[in-house]
């Protein structure tokens, strides 16, 4: 059979987001695989240098839509340990609180999205709508569904009174109830095992190579999450199961992925018992001294990373963000070669992209 | 006069009822009913009752193009001679006991009628030169061969055990309904029916996520409405010919059922296979083609060839 | 293996090639290298202390010269800053060693104009095809969209 180069992206209804793949095939194998990013790139980077820090906290919150509270909480944590500033533990555990529901809306989006990619549209109408849930109960936080707007330096801007607490409570038994279904689902159901396991494999080796993180990584069996190995505050009073399965295939990310969700659902339930009374902000300067920090946190890809830079003036000298999906994209090629290709919206599915967090 | 009546009431059998005008309705009638449960199991609402009729209106509104370098003048036939083949088919099917015509053997006409559609989608997709069109072509013809062999074996159990290739010979013969006496061929039809209609899971051939629209992804316009309801009209005449083979079409095995009652038996069946059709959509994630094809031919037809050995048995 | 023996083991392998260390927020160590020893260090790295996760690169135009953070994760933070001159922003690549390292040198080719020696594809990883307006992140380049 002839070769035939295939053009996915940059619009394909199989993309969320532009990117673009030419895919070599003969008849149905896969022989190669190449990849152009950048479509989504807004020089975000050098726009931070020309914006005060409180601009670029909303500047940041953009980079992505589906975990833009975890980069502005990261965002906020580098710059906040530049000032010097202690942040209240009640505004700490409205962060995390948001950081785990986005983990939750993050990962029940992307069991719908597998399970189209699959074919499998009844998984996708069920998953969406129970992110609904999250989504109204975010909503109900901060007047946001994806974009929440609640940090700030010092603090967030937001609070929850007991009653409010009750009724996200009530409306996480409903959840609960619904993840466990999409567990056993995930467990036991056949077509979809036949459709994800064995396909898009990652060794150890592979993670390591790539420097690979988050559900990709730990579906591989490569221990590492960010809550847990440079816990800030309030994680390092929360114990965190990490996660783990050996297969390293799209299967085993999707068991790791919607375990994790029970996991991050159990975590609120944790944070929202134990939340502590006190201010939601600290005060913080305009002019942050001069200095370089470091702040990591666990997104629902995985590690993001970020490095401020400041020259004590009130804008940044230099900032740089990765994004989780970054080194996760370099593996694709590979991860794609000799596939059939009906297999490749399943890879591409399985490693959760986030092109606008990639592309920054 | 006798002849003028003849020749009236044969127009009318076959541009009103069962024929042409019979068919559109029932086909966008069935693809609305599809559509609804299929949107019910899901957690969803579903269109209202007039979607189908609107899609075709909208569909025959807008701009008709192909690529350059496809052909036109195919590409225009292609979609007629698919509608024509499965509307002619329908001739040969009884709706609750009416036919327009009728002879022995008229069962294999009709299956043969039943397959053009598949070769012309072949064809649509080689013939419109896009890359997704040629390998959604492709696939399609895989997928022909998978299910195509055991499908028909298995619709050749009622005429074996029947004893004639004529669909309203077999209606009459069925002592019992072919669901009981021949399960598995009836299973075996059921799951061919899906492959043929390319529905989910078995639409490996227009899997948005990999070909966008398979052979179709460049037709717009008049012919992509041809190519819908080419579709619809086969989804009702493949349910009518799967009641009449093993549901025993408007007759009624355990209680007695009366005259008039028939025609609404006749719907009930159909709706059931409809449903059924309905609920595989929804409970299962796409096979990939290769999965299909070792289906096809590591299960299916063994079980249809067992089927007809046993089938030949019963009549001795 | 904690800081400090790391530093060591730097130290003992490089001699003065490692600069002083100086802690950072939240949880890192910026250990300054001379560009020669890097691929020394990254070897030591990955043979000896079973240190292989690199988060990411880090290029920055600090006014006087093109400054590479090297962001190591250990059950803490680790940077290996190297400096280069304007006029020969030129570093070896680290492909061989760590594969993930490859969009991260791409990256800072071309917002910084630093040239990886062994780094095969320089295709633009961000910027468009027919960018032509020189790096996009050193101080010298055209202040364009504004605030």
């Amino acid at each position: 059979m002839d070769r035939m180069t295939i053009p996915i992206g940059p619009q394909h209804p199989l993309l969320k987001e532009p990117m673009s793949f030419n895919v070599t095939v003969e008849g149905e194998r896969v022989l190669e695989a190449t990849m152009r990013l950048g479509y989504v790139h807004r020089g975000i980077e050098k726009l931070a240098e020309r914006r005060t820090y409180i601009q670029v906290v909303h500047l940041v919150e953009r980079i992505c839509g589906i975990c833009s509270h975890v980069h502005t909480t990261t965002f906020c944590d580098a710059v906040e340990s530049l000032l010097g500033l202690e942040v209240p533990r009640r505004a700490q555990y409205i962060r995390a609180l948001l950081c785990e529901l986005e983990r939750v809306h993050s990962h029940l989006l992307w069991l719908g999205v597998l399970a189209k990619n699959v074919g499998f549209d009844t998984v996708f109408m069920y998953s969406w709508r129970d992110r609904e849930i999250v989504l109204d109960i975010m909503e109900g936080l901060s007047g946001g569904r994806v974009s929440h707007a609640v940090n700030m330096i010092g603090g967030v801007r937001i609070d929850l009174d007991d009653e409010h607490v009750r009724g996200i409570l009530e409306r996480f038994d409903t959840l609960e109830r619904q993840v466990d279904r999409a567990l056993v689902l995930v467990e036991h159901e056949r077509t979809l095992r036949a459709r994800t396991q064995g396909v898009g494999v990652l060794t150890p080796e592979d993670v390591r190579r790539y420097c690979v993180v988050g559900p990709t990584a730990r579906a591989s069996g490569v221990d590492v999450d960010m809550r847990r190995d440079a816990p800030r505050p309030p994680y390092d009073e929360l114990d965190v199961n990490v996660i783990l399965h050996d297969a390293g295939d799209v299967w085993a990310r999707t068991l790791v992925r919607t375990q994790e969700t029970r996991e991050s659902l159990r975590l609120c339930r944790n944070l929202l018992a134990n939340l502590p009374e006190g201010p939601t902000a600290a005060r913080a300067r305009r002019r942050v001294p001069a200095g370089e920090a470091v702040a990591r946190s666990e997104a629902p890809r995985g590690e993001v990373f970020y490095y401020v830079r400041s020259d004590g003036s009130d804008t940044p000298a230099r900032l740089k963000v990765r994004t989780p999906t970054l080194p996760t994209l370099a593996t694709l090629p590979g991860q794609l070669d000799g596939v059939a290709f009906a297999d490749v919206p399943v890879v591409l599915a399985g490693v959760d992209l986030c092109i606008a967090c990639a592309d920054r | 006069m006798m002849i003028v009546s003849e020749t009236l009431s044969a127009l009318f059998s076959v541009l009103v009822f069962p024929g042409l005008a019979f068919c559109v309705i029932c086909a966008l009638a069935f693809e609305w009913l599809d559509r609804v449960i299929i949107a019910r199991l899901q957690g969803r609402v579903g269109p209202p009752w007039y979607q189908p009729v609107a899609d075709l209106i909208k569909l025959l509104a807008k701009e008709d193009i192909l690529p350059t370098g496809a052909s036109h003048t195919v590409g225009a036939v292609l979609p007629l001679l698919s509608l024509a083949s499965v509307l002619t088919a329908a001739l040969y099917v009884p709706v609750a006991g009416h036919v327009v015509s009728s002879f022995e053997g008229d069962l294999i006409v009709v299956l043969f009628l039943l397959s053009l559609p598949a070769l012309a989608y072949f064809m649509a997709g080689w013939v419109s030169v896009g890359v997704y069109s040629v390998v959604g072509g492709s696939r399609s013809l895989l997928q022909y061969f998978s299910y195509e062999v055991p499908f028909l074996m298995a619709l050749a159990t009622p005429a074996i055990l029947a004893d004639s290739w004529r669909i309203s010979a077999i209606v009459a013969r069925q002592p019992t309904w072919g669901v009981f006496t021949m399960p598995l061929g009836f299973l075996l039809a059921v799951v061919g029916l899906i492959g043929k209609l390319k529905r989910d899971p078995f639409d490996i051939p227009k899997a948005a996520s990999e070909v966008v629209a398979g052979p179709l992804t460049e037709y717009s316009g008049r012919k992509l409405a041809l190519w819908h309801l080419t579709v619809d009209v086969q989804t009702v005449v493949g349910i009518m010919l799967l009641v009449n083979l093993f549901l025993g079409g408007d007759t009624s095995t355990f209680v007695p059922v009366a005259g008039w009652a028939a025609p609404l038996l006749f719907a009930a069946k159909a709706l059931g296979i409809l449903a059924a059709l309905a609920l595989a959509s929804v409970l299962y994630a796409r096979l990939r083609i290769d999965q299909l094809a070792q289906l096809g031919w590591r299960v299916l037809a063994p079980l249809a060839l067992a089927q007809i050995l046993v089938a030949l048995w019963m009549v001795g | 293996m904690d800081r400090d023996a790391v530093v060591q083991a730097l130290r003992e392998a490089l001699g003065d090639a490692v600069g002083e260390p100086r802690a950072l927020p939240v949880d890192d160590l910026f250990v300054p290298l001379e560009l020669s020893a890097l691929r020394e260090a990254v070897q030591l790295f990955q043979n000896e202390l079973d240190i292989w996760h690199l988060s990411t690169i880090t290029g920055l135009d600090d006014g006087e010269q093109i400054v590479l953070h090297y962001h190591f994760w250990h059950g803490s933070g680790l940077t290996l800053s190297v400096s280069l001159p304007y006029d020969q922003a030129e570093a070896p690549t680290l492909t061989d060693l760590i594969a993930g390292a490859g969009f991260y040198e791409r990256e800072v080719a071309e917002m910084l104009g630093v040239a990886f020696a062994g780094l095969g594809e320089m295709a633009p990883l961000l910027l468009p095809d027919d960018w032509d307006e020189g790096p996009p992140l050193r101080h010298d380049a055209d202040a364009e969209g504004g605030a």
